[in-house]
Parts: C-alpha cells; structure tokens; sequence
C-alpha cells in the first residue's frame, strides 16, 4: 500500500477493484466501514463516504458497498481507461498536480508509437518488445525536454489523451459488461476527486494481479489516482491488500527472483562490476530538479547490503563480494520453476510455507513437474497436497520417482518475529504457544542445512566456494538464530562505531555501514526494538496528534516510519496541504511537519532548486508514462489468454502480445480451450472462512464451510437445469472439478461485445488433503480448483491467470 | 396470524405414554371418588377397582417422567431449590411443569392411600381422602394439556383447550377401561351400564373440545399443522374412540356385547389424541 | 450491582464473517455441530445447544449487473439469545435453572438444570438447544465469566465492523437510535430496530438493527412476541370447566334411582347408608 490500512477511513470515495476486503481482509475493512459511518466523508455535501466495489460476483463486500457494478473479469483496464479518458475529455483531472507531480509534460522520444494494439519495438518471433523507444526526449545528460503547457503532441499528456480516446463509455461497455448509465455516474463520482478538498483511495488485490494484464491493470489504477492528484495524499493512493499475514515482509526482504532485499534489483549477466550494475539499474535523472534519490543511493543499498551478508570478506579490492551475488540468465518465477522441472532442468525444490501443488496453476502440470524432480523437501507443520503429492488423484504413485522429505516446521504461532502487514507496519509479535512435537523453527533448519552445505564445499571444495564459505553467520548459535538477532542485522550497523543506524540516510559505499535491507534500516536502531512499540488508541489525542490514524510510535513502517508514501506530494508547490483537514505533511517556514516527510525535512519548496516532489523516481515525479512494464508504457486492454470474444479494440491483436506462453515456449502441446467447447467464464476466489489450503486442517473453520462448491449464476442454472445443492462438473480443456452447485443471483449474465456471457465462480479451497477430503475421500479427488487454470504469466511478473479462463458446466447424473 | 420461530423440545414417547398414565390414572381414580360419592351401594365394588387400578398405573408416571430428563438423578430439582445459596422447596404455580410435578407427588400419596384401602378389602374408606385425591386426579389428567399450551410451540401454544380436552379424553378412557373391567366381577355388571353412560357424556365433552380446538387453531391459523399428513390418520383414530360411547349414549345395546372391543377402541383413541397433539406440533 | 448490559447488533454493517461464531465456540469449548452442506454460505443451520452465535445470510437481490448493497440486498445478521426481559425460557422453568443475573442477562445454570427442556417448548426464537452429552440444555451466557472479569463478550470482540457493539445498555440503545437515524436520513425506511424497546418481550438487551421486516429473519413481529404464561388462566379454566361438566355428567349417570323415587335424592345420604 502507498497509504495503510487505518488511513481507508479518511477517504471521501473508495474504489475496490478485484479485491473482496470484507472476505479476504475482515479485519482491515473495519476502516472501510468508518468511512462509511462518517458524515464527514464523501463526495458532495458528504454524510459518508461512498463505497464502489467492482467485482464478477456480487460478495460479502458488495453487500455494504454503495454500487455494485458486475464486470467481466479481466477488464479492469478498460474500466479504468474509461474513467481516465471521462477525466481528461472533462477536464475533471487536478491541473496543478499533473502540470508538476507528473511526468505529463515530459516528451517522448520519436519512434514511439502505438498501432493496432501493438506499441513500438514488438518482436513477435520472441513474443517481447524492445522498450528502446520507450523513453524521453533527452540530451546526453538524460534530461528530457518538457512543455510545461501540456500542448506538444509528443508531450506525455497529449500521448496518453489520444491513446485513452478510445476508451468511450460505449466501449467501456461492451468489453467490461457495465452498463453504459451506470458507468457514467460512477465516472462522474470519480470525477469529482479531482477536486483538491476530495480524495479518493483504490484499493485493489489478486482481482487485478491474477491475470495475463496483471501490472497494466494496476497501473491503470495509479494513472488514475495520479490525474486525479490523489497520490501521497491521506485517504489516496493505490492501496494494494497483501496477501499472508506477512506477505509484505516477504517481498521486502526479496521472496521474490528478480529482486535483492529492499526491492534493489538482482544483478544480470554481463554486469561484471558494481559500476556496471548501479549504470544499468539504477534509475536515472531526466530533470535538473530531480533528487532521483534511489539512483543516487543505489549504490549505498547494495554495498551495505553486500557487507551485512559477507562481511570482512567483502572488500574495496574485490568490489565488496559483488560476484558472490548470483546473475541469474533466465526467468525464476513461480511457473517458471515447474516449466524448467518440466523440461527436467530442475533436480529438487524445498517448498517453505507454501503447497506447490493446490497453488497451481494447472495442477495436473504441476503435479508432472514435481514428478520428475530428484526430490522434494516440503517444511511445513502440516500435510499438505505437496508433501502427499504422490497420491493426487490421477498420479500413479508407483511412477513417482521422487523423493519427498517432510520437514515439521514450527507455524508462524510457534515463533516471534515481525509481521509487516499491507500498510508496511512492521510489528513485533510474541510466541503464542511453544514448538510443538519435534517442529523447529524455519530459521534454524536453514541454518543447519546452510552448515552443512558449507562443511560439504570444506571437505570436497567446488567450482566456487567463496559465497558460501564466506556468508556471515554471526549469531550467538550460528545453528539457532533469534529472530531478534536477525532483526538487528536486516537493520544495520556502523561498522566503524559498531552502533545500529536509525536510519538508511546514513548508510555509505565505501564499505563501513552494512543493511540487510535498506527499507528497514531505522526498525532496530540503538533505542531498541521499534516494531514493538504498542502507542496506539489506549490514548488516542497523545498518540494519535493529527486525529488522522498515523500513530507515529505504534511499531513501525518501512521507510523510515512513513505512513503515507510519496507525502510530499500530499501540499502544493508552496507547501501547504490541498486539503488543510487531511493534511499529509505541511511547510511551516522551517521545516516540514506532520507525518515522516518524504522529503528533505528543511528543505524550502519555494526555492528554485528545491527538489521535484517525487524523490525516488529519475523524474522526480509520478510516472503517466513508463518504460518499466515489459508490455507498454500505456497500459492497454487485452483479453484473458481464453476468452469468450475478441478484443473490441483490436482483434488481431485480442490477447497481451507479450504475455509468457509457458507451453508454447518449451514446445509442449497447446493446453488452452477454445469458446466453441468451454463457452464459459471461470474465475476463482477466496471465502471469508478458509485460509486457502491450510484451513482444511481446522475444525471449526470447515464446519463453517465444509465442502466444496462452485457458485453459478441463477440464469445459467435455470437453463441448465441444476438445482441448489446438486452436483457439477466444471471442465477446462486441462482438467475438471467435480463440487456441488451453489445457484445464486450473486452472479448474472453479461453483455460484452454484442454477446451474453456467464461467469462461474470457483472457491479455492479443497483438495484432497485435510478434513473435508478425509469425510469425503471420493469426491474431494476432483476438488482442486487449479487443474482448471492456465499455466501462462503476465508479461512482467509472471503471475499466473487465476482469474479468467474458459470452462464448460454440466450437471452430474 | 400466529408465526412460530421455536424450536421443539423433542419430547416423544415417554411423554407420550406419561401423558396417557397420566389421564388414566387421573381419570380412574376421580371416577371411583365420584362412584363412590354419588353412586350405589353396589357401585362401591366398581369404585374400589377404579383405586386399586388407578395406583399402579400412577406408579409408571414419575418413572417415565425421570428418564425422560437429561438428567435422570436430578429429578428432585423440580420440588427442591438447587440453585446455589436458596434452598428449600421450590413451586412455581405459574410453571405448569411446576404444579404438575407437586400435584403428581401429592396424589400419588392419596392414590396410594386409597390404594390400600382397597386392597385391604375395608369397604368404603375416608370420604375427605376420596374426595381430595378426586380432586387431584382430575389436575393430574388435565394438568399435562395445559403444560403443553403454555409454551410457545405451534399448535400447542395456540389453543386453551388441551387442558380440558385431555381431561375428558383422560375421564372417557378410563370409564371404558373400568366398565371393561367391571363386567368380570357380577357385582360390577349392572355399575358397568352407568359407566358406559357416563363415559357416552364424556365421549360428548371430548368431542366438544376437540371442535373448540380446531376452531382456536383455525383462529391462530395453525390448523394446518394439526391436520397435515400423515397426523390427519390420528384423528381419524381418535374420531373412531368416539363412536363407542356416543353409541352406547344412543342406547345402542349391541355395544354392551363388544365392550372389551369397544374399551380397546376408546384408549387406542386417547393414545392417539395424545400422539397427535404431541408429535404433529414438533414435527 | 454492575449496570445492565447489552448488545447492540447492526446487521446494516455486518459482512457475514463469522468471527462471532467462532471466537464463541473457542471461548465457550463448544466443538460444534458435524460438518454439513447447507446449499448455502450458512453451513450452522441455526442456534443450538452448539452455536450460540448463528449469522443468517439472505438473498434479496435480482440478478441485475448493477446493485446497491448497503446492507440491505444480501442481509446478514448475526443472531443470539436475546436474553429478554421477560424471558419466556425462564418463565416455564421448573428448577429456577434460568437466572438473571447481576449484568441484566439471562443465564441457565448447569448445576441446577435437569434437562426437562420445556425452556426449549417456550423460547420464541429457538435459542436453547438440549446437549446429550451433558444432558441439560445451552445457549449464549452473554460470556458471564468474561463480564464478571471485566472483559468484552468473546463475539463483540471479534466482530471487526462493530456490527456487534457491546455496552451499557443505556449508551447502546443511545447509539442504536442515532444508527437509525442516519439510516432513515439514507432512505433505508425499512431500517428497524427490534427489541430496542419494551415493545418485544418488555425489552431485549441483546436488540438489533435489522433491515427488513422481523419475520423475514425468522424473528417474531410485536403481535406474536407473548409469553408462554398468557395460556395459564385458560388452560386451567378448560380443566374446571370439564371437571364440573365431567361431575355433572357423572352425578347424572351415577345417581342412585331408587333415592329419586322416593323423591329429593341426597347422595351423601346415600353413600352413608351404604358402609
Ligand atoms: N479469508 C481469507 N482471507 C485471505 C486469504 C484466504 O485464503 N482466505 N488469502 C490471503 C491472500 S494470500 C491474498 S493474496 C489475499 C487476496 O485477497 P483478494 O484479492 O481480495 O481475494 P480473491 O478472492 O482471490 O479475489 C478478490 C476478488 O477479485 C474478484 N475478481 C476476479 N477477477 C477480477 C477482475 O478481473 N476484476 C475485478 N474487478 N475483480 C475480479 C473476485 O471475484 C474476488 O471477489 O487474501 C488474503 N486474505
Ligand atoms: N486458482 C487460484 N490459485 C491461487 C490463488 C487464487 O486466487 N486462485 N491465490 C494464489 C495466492 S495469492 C497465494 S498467496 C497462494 C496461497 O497458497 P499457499 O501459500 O500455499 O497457501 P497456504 O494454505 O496459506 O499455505 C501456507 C502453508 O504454510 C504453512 N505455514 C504456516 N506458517 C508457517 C511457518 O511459519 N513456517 C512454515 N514453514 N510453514 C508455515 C501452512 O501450514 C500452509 O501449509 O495461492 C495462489 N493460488
Ligand atoms: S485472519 Fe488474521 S490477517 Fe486475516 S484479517 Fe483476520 S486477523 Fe487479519
Ligand atoms: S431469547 Fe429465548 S433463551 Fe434467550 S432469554 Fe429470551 S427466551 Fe430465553
Ligand atoms: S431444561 Fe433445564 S433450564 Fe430448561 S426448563 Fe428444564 S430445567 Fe429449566
Ligand atoms: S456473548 Fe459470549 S456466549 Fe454469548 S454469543 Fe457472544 S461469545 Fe457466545
Ligand atoms: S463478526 Fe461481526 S461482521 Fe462478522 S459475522 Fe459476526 S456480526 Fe457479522
Ligand atoms: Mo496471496
């Protein structure tokens, strides 16, 4: 989240797109509900903030929201592209804030074009583009020519005009199914948070993430928020609902391949110094005004980072261990682990914390993955459909050569640690029960494992040895690290006073500080362990001044205990808030105050060399345009990879051109559907009261939902002739789920390009491990949700289309 | 419109033959009370089998009551105060279940009394005792209609009339049971006449309450839940149970030949107003 | 004496989680009832002996693309023992099982209860369930143990949206109108509150804002909220009625022919001429 889950309440308008809060996020929709409840809220005269919520189903969330609006899922792009284009066709957008916290008036170099649903520098033999015309209009320095005016047709603003025309409310209609009435009264509430006394927040989840589109679709939503000036700002911002209680912390401390802790990126073949490196990923200035924070620090990051890791070894002479790092060549994404295990390029994965095989997508293909590995070592506290793949339904466990290691690791309750929640809260929790049976903590099977590789490359040596003999373990029991320890070390030191820094300002390159994550540098400083800290509503006057939900000494929030990211841009050019009752930070003549500014705290806007409002980007403002996505710098509509029709703005390019076609790309058969046999929509989902998978271990949550079902539109059933309650197969062309059938008017028809269309809602959580399955050992064999998925990724992150794919629906005899 | 939203208390068979006890022996020993009080010298035999029958039937009461409890061995909570700091007796004459479970004790005692009595062979016998316990049999075959009206059930709860209409059906079933029996001892035969008679009049109280019930139900707009498949063949049972006394009222002499016939027929039919009333609201 | 509590319960701003539910049956060591399908998001059925907490889901919506929740197209609601003031549970029970206690609430003692279950017969809402293994009956204690330590009932301090609110009752109901309010200002005229006022059962300290019509979430509208009691006078009136129709009847059937020969007929006579 830019913003955090307490700040939801400050807002006057809130969009929820492909997110069920009320479902996914009980807890944290709480402060959805405060608005709500707050007569101060809301567009207009306000008595309550209003609540949109876009969704293919009608859920638990939309039950309190004040529109509904059913969309065909995987059109969120068009959705926003329409509210963006109702925006700048009614000048409705901020001027002043796109005028000077935006890239709008940045140009565009020539040779960048759009056409046909292609944008410049595809290669359709790779399926990639060359982003090589996707920047500025620059000098050799890198700074970019802009029209302050806004007029040039080569200026971002102009670009992104022309590009969004298309998206009429017409249009908006037929690819997303919203009628085109509704559309409009929604736009015309969005509209109006324009205004700089309104503010709007979006708030979004896997609804956007799980599709072939999945960066675009939230771009598009950030796009908006930034016409509209609502970035930085309390109540604003594009809020995404993390996933796992600690989720966030996961991907802060780089759970994910491409990134190195505190989202620096992994170093690539051929960077063969840090020099190299920092020239090729660190973002560059293109305004004389620009900070460009991050770019100018990348450096710090990585060599702190590089000292924490293999310190003493990591010396000036050999570039501060840089070659220790790995370069990776290819792609080491989610899927793209199962394709190389596919293409038996993969000996063995350890899972930790997670079940491959419910996860999907194509669990049958996943299932063949995991079969060919050499073997698997699953470290969890519980039986998963991983650590029992062998007997999935289908697997002839007598062909499975694989060997499997089951690892009882201790669950998050059985240990302290931090949670870093959506808002990016780190906070400390205690142990609730201790280690039950023989279960060891995750940390402590790593580090033995860890010293046992290193006493093998002691024995036999290896082709290269360095980064393991090298890694610093300097923990009281290099075997049994504390967490508290590890916290220590994640936030950093002063090699030279030995002190632990309060904050990454003071980190250096030249080797005397280090930072197992720069984000966090500042969570554990000298004073002790901020993310404990509990001031919170016990006393809400003292610890909570602005009355605006910042509780600035409740645990802590990366960076440096930001609430609101991007604050700055929360006050005009001068300085003083847009709107002075939801003041983000404000210029006091001296310094800046309110929340952590993200800024320099002295730092007079009014002087000519002040910096840009957005420190962290080359630009030193938000980005309209942006060469960082791998399938345009304009997010574009596409269809899902399978969908009922073809793309309304152009068919021959219906699908993202750009999107990983795992199958294809390795040369194995086409495992996709075509409309003729699956005429269907499937989209799958989350309910309130499972925690995917692991929940079917619980008792009292399974008697709150005890088996599985698929939800199908009354219409559909009536033709169908099923029944509340009566069994039914969903098939996709890789495989079927067999559950009872839940008909409901929750779902309904679409009309989308001329054409009726039905989606079919799948919950996720059964297979054939747990409770339930144990109670119905026959039928829990066709349960898992993902052996209907597609096994293809978005063309940036690579995240698998869970949310949109074509299946057929029969009722069983 | 009366609209139910409760649940049912699940209280079937041992209810069911408590409630059928309960009318019979009520009925048995109010009948001998008022043979002996008002009847013929000759009626005295009749009037001492109505207490030696009515004693033993009591008997299987309580018993059937207890295990019906969730908690046999707490039985005695319904007359003593358990509740932590009271004690002593504890009454609720507002509570149905209250009464019922004191009047069931303390006619079990002049049942008892009157039983032995009898069974002593002394002719006659304390006229306060017959009187008393007359008394108290009649609650104690009524009383369980009542308890079943003051709860919130449907059909129950919807009508006055159980307690009444499970009086008389209690005083007619018993009438037929004593003259059944009376016929065996010759000095009974020609009290058995009367019985026959008076049991025709209780026939005719019954029937009138039944008629009462099913126009305060229809009023309440639950008649429905009494007549529904498959509990309409109860009434049909119960109508049956009818014809014999009312025929025998209409001075029909066949009857006298099949009076065992005609007793069997009249109890089964108790059996089943109970049943129906009982069953047909829980279900 | 502590001040009377009581639960206000919002169904406009509930979202059906079911944390009431299960912080109950954890606090309260209830397993729950056998995992069952019931063709809907409400697998719990209803209150019992096992579910002190039961939220009911309620479809209202057609399925058109565009819908106004607001709480009131999906109802949800989370039901509980309304611990009324006049409590018909209490009324019929024989063993003063059924206590009010020192927080206004109704409360069934384990120790006294002997499993007669009439309470279940006289509950208008069907909240008492009767447990076979303890063989007496259950419902919501209002978390007597948790209040008599000063501590939120398990449900109010699970519930995430405040769609149960707990408190004095004074302030509740205070909060309740001013929820009401706001809602009619909305539109929603549908929007009621049920129990708020002595209206149902002299008052329910556990009382809602409910969005449609009582009936419509299985509760009974002002007409049919009576007690059990109001058939007592009758009841025992149809019993005297048939005991002096059935003496009549008998004294006609019984009385001694030759006595009336010899004109006015005394039966006491009779029966002592006849030792
Ligand atoms: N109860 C519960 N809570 C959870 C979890 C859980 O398993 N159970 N899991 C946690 C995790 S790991 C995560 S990632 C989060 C996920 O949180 P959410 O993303 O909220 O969960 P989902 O149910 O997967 O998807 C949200 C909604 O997106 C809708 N949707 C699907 N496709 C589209 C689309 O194209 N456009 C729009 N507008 N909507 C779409 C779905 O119908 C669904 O209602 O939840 C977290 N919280
Ligand atoms: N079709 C479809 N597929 C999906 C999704 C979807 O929406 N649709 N959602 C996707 C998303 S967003 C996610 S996050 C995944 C979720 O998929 P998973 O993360 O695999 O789901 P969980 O059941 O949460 O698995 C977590 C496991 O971690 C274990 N665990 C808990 N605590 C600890 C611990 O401290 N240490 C260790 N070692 N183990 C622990 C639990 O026992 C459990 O087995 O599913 C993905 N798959
Ligand atoms: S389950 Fe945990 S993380 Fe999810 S909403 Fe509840 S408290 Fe928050
Ligand atoms: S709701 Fe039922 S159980 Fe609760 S107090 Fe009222 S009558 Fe008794
Ligand atoms: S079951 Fe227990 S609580 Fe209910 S009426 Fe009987 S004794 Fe009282
Ligand atoms: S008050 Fe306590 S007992 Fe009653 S429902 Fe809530 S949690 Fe359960
Ligand atoms: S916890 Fe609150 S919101 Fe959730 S179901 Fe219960 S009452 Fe509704
Ligand atoms: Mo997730």
């Amino acid at each position: 989240m830019t913003n955090h889950w307490r700040d939801i309440k400050n807002a006057d308008l809130i969009l929820i797109n492909g997110a069920n809060p009320a479902e996914a996020h009980p807890v944290g929709f709480q402060w959805f509900v405060r608005a709500k409840l707050d007569p101060t809220r809301g567009p207009g005269k306000g008595g309550g903030a209003k609540i949109v919520h876009v969704d293919p189903r009608f859920t638990r969330t939309s039950a309190l929201a004040d529109t509904y609006l059913r969309i065909r899922t995987g059109t969120d792009v068009a959705y926003f592209g329409g509210l963006i284009n109702y925006v700048l066709q009614n000048n409705l957008h901020h001027a002043e804030y796109v005028q000077h916290y935006t890239n709008a008036s940045w140009l565009v170099k020539d040779g960048y074009g759009f056409k046909d649903g292609l944008f410049s520098g595809y290669d359709a033999a790779k399926r990639t583009y060359s982003t090589a015309t996707w920047g500025y209009d620059a000098d050799a320095q890198g700074i970019a020519k802009r029209d302050m005016a806004l007029q040039n047709p080569r200026s971002v603003f102009q670009l992104m005009k022309a590009h969004y025309a298309r998206y009429t409310s017409e249009m908006v209609s037929s690819i997303t199914g919203i009628p085109k009435d509704e559309f409009l009264k929604v736009a015309a509430l969005v509209g109006e948070m324009g205004k700089p006394d309104k503010v709007m927040t979006i708030v979004y989840a896997v609804g956007l993430t799980h599709h072939t589109t999945g960066v675009q679709l939230i771009r598009s939503g950030a796009l908006l928020q930034l016409l509209l000036g609502n970035m930085g700002r309390p109540g604003g911002g594009m809020n995404a609902e993390r996933g796992h209680a600690n989720i966030q912390g996961n991907t802060d401390h780089a759970i994910s391949w491409e990134i190195l802790p505190g989202y620096i990126a992994i170093p690539a073949p051929g960077e063969k110094s840090l020099a190299d490196y920092v020239k090729e990923k660190a973002p560059k200035k293109s305004d004389p005004n620009s900070w460009n924070y991050l770019g100018t620090n990348y450096k710090k990051f990585m060599v702190s980072l590089l000292k924490a890791w293999y310190g003493d070894a990591a010396t000036k002479d050999n570039e501060f261990a840089f070659d220790y790092i790995p370069k990776p060549g290819g792609n080491s994404s989610w899927i793209s682990f199962y394709d190389d295990a596919l293409r038996g390029k993969m000996d063995g994965i350890i899972l930790n914390g997670m079940t491959a095989t419910s996860i999907g997508p194509d669990s049958t293909q996943v299932l063949q993955a995991l079969a060919k590995l050499k073997w698997l070592v699953v470290m969890d506290p519980l039986p998963t459909t991983s650590s029992e793949f062998w007997h999935a339904p289908g697997m002839n466990a007598a062909d499975v050569k694989t060997e499997v290691f089951m690892m009882p690791a201790t669950h998050w309750i059985e240990k302290d640690g931090s949670f870093t929640n959506s808002g990016r809260w780190a906070q400390w929790k205690d142990q609730v029960i201790p280690p039950q049976g023989g279960a060891r903590h995750d940390h402590w099977i790593l580090a033995d494992l860890f010293n046992r590789v290193k006493a093998l490359y002691q024995k036999e040596g290896g082709k290269f040895p360095d980064p393991i003999m090298h890694l610093t373990m300097s923990y009281k029991d290099p075997l049994k690290p504390e967490l508290d320890e590890i916290a220590q070390e994640i936030n950093g030191r002063d090699l030279t006073t030995g002190k632990r820094l309060a904050t990454f300002a003071a980190l250096k390159d030249d080797g005397t500080t280090t930072a197992g994550d720069w984000i966090y540098t500042g969570s554990y400083p000298e004073s002790g362990n901020l993310m404990k800290r509990r001031d919170g509503v016990q006393d809400p006057k003292k610890n909570d001044p602005t009355g605006l939900g910042f509780y600035p000494n409740w645990a802590w929030s990366w960076p440096v205990n930001r609430r609101v990211l991007y604050n700055r841009a929360s006050a005009d050019l001068d300085g003083n808030p847009w709107d002075p009752e939801r003041a983000g930070i404000r210029w006091n003549g001296q310094r800046w105050v309110g929340d952590v500014p993200d800024y320099p705290p002295t730092m007079n806007p009014k002087d000519p060399k002040a910096w840009l409002p957005f420190i962290m980007t080359g630009e030193g403002t938000g980005r309209l345009f942006s060469n960082t996505p791998l399938d345009g710098p304009f997010p574009e509509h596409y269809e899902p990879v399978e969908s009922p029709v073809d793309n309304p703005l152009h068919p021959q390019n219906s699908t993202n051109p750009a999107a990983f076609l795992y199958d294809q790309a390795a040369g194995r058969p086409n495992r996709f559907g075509t409309v003729a046999d699956y005429p269907y929509i499937g989209t799958t989902y989350r309910l309130t009261e499972h925690e995917h998978y692991v929940t079917q271990h619980v008792e009292h949550l399974v008697q709150l939902q005890p088996e599985a079902f698929v939800e199908i539109p009354d219409g559909l059933a009536a033709e169908k002739g099923i029944k509340n309650g009566d069994m039914v197969r969903v098939s996709s062309k890789r495989g079927k789920v067999e559950a009872r059938a839940m008909v409901t008017k929750r779902l309904g028809p679409l009309d989308v390009a001329g054409k009726r269309v039905w989606q079919i809602g799948i919950p996720i959580h059964w297979g054939f491990v747990g409770i339930s399955a144990e109670m119905h050992p026959d039928k829990s064999q066709h349960w898992l949700a993902n052996v209907l998925t597609p096994f293809v990724g978005d063309a940036t992150a690579r995240t698998p289309e869970f949310k949109a794919f074509l299946v057929n629906l029969e009722r069983m005899g | 419109m009366a609209e139910h939203f409760v649940r049912p208390p699940e209280w079937t068979w041992y209810i069911l033959a408590y409630f059928f006890f309960a009318g019979l022996t009520g009925g048995m020993y109010a009948i001998g009370a008022m043979l002996r009080l008002w009847g013929r010298p000759g009626d005295e035999a009749v009037a001492r089998t109505a207490f030696l029958w009515a004693f033993p039937i009591l008997v299987v009461c309580p018993i059937l009551l207890t295990i019906d409890l969730g908690r046999p061995l707490r039985f005695f909570h319904m007359l003593v105060a358990t509740t932590p700091g009271q004690g002593g007796l504890i009454f609720h004459y507002w509570s149905p279940m209250s009464a019922g479970s004191w009047a069931l004790l303390v006619y079990g005692i002049f049942a008892f009394v009157s039983f032995l009595e009898a069974a002593g062979g002394r002719p006659g016998g304390s006229r306060l005792v017959t009187t008393i316990g007359g008394l108290l049999g009649l609650f104690v075959a009524s009383y369980t209609g009542v308890l079943l009206s003051v709860s919130n059930q449907p059909l129950w709860s919807d009508t006055w009339t159980l307690g009444g209409l499970f009086l008389a059906s209690g005083l007619s079933g018993a009438a037929a049971l004593l003259a059944a029996v009376a016929r065996k001892d010759a000095a009974g035969a020609e009290t058995e006449a009367r019985l026959r008679v008076a049991d025709g009049y209780f026939a005719l109280i019954e029937l009138i309450w039944i008629l009462l019930l099913f126009a305060t139900l229809a009023a309440a707009g639950t008649l429905s839940v009494a007549l529904r498949a498959p509990w309409i063949v109860l009434w049909l049972v119960v109508v049956i149970g009818l014809i014999p006394p009312l025929a025998a009222l209409g001075g029909r002499e066949r009857a006298r030949r099949s009076a065992a016939l005609a007793a069997v027929l009249v109890l089964v039919g108790v059996l089943a107003l109970r049943a129906v009333i009982i069953f047909s609201a829980q279900g | 004496m502590p001040e009377a509590v009581g639960f206000f319960t919002d169904s406009s701003v509930c979202i059906g989680c079911k944390a009431c539910e299960v912080a109950c049956k954890e606090w309260n060591q209830l397993p729950g009832d056998a995992p069952k399908f019931m063709d809907s998001y409400d697998n719990t059925g209803s209150l019992n002996d096992q579910n002190w907490r039961h939220v009911q889901f309620i479809e209202r919506m057609d399925d058109a693309p565009v819908q106004t929740g607001n709480g009131h197209a999906w109802l949800m609601l989370s039901d509980v023992c309304k611990h009324c003031k006049h409590a018909s549970c209490m009324e019929v029970c024989p063993t003063g099982a059924i206590v009010r206690t020192e927080f206004d609430t109704v409360f069934i003692q384990q120790d006294v209860c002997n499993g007669c279950r009439y309470c279940i017969s006289a509950c208008p809402f069907g909240v008492i369930g009767f447990s076979a293994q303890t063989g007496t009956v259950h419902k919501c204690t209002f978390c007597y143990d948790r209040l008599q330590n000063g501590m939120t009932p398990a449900c109010a301090q699970a519930c995430p949206t405040q769609s149960i609110q707990f408190g004095p009752l004074a302030e509740m109901q205070k909060r309740a109108d001013a929820r009401l309010a706001a809602l009619h200002d909305q539109g929603y005229s549908q929007a009621q509150l049920y129990g708020r006022d002595d209206a149902i059962y002299g008052g329910l300290n556990a009382f809602f804002l409910l969005m449609d019509k009582p009936e419509t979430y299985g509760l009974p509208n002002q007409q049919n909220a009576v007690l059990p009691r109001r058939n007592n006078k009758s009841g025992y009136f149809g019993m005297v009625a048939t005991a002096l129709l059935g003496a009549v009847a008998a004294v006609v059937a019984f009385r001694d022919r030759r006595m009336n020969e010899l004109g006015r007929g005394n039966n006491g006579a009779a029966a002592r001429r006849n030792p």
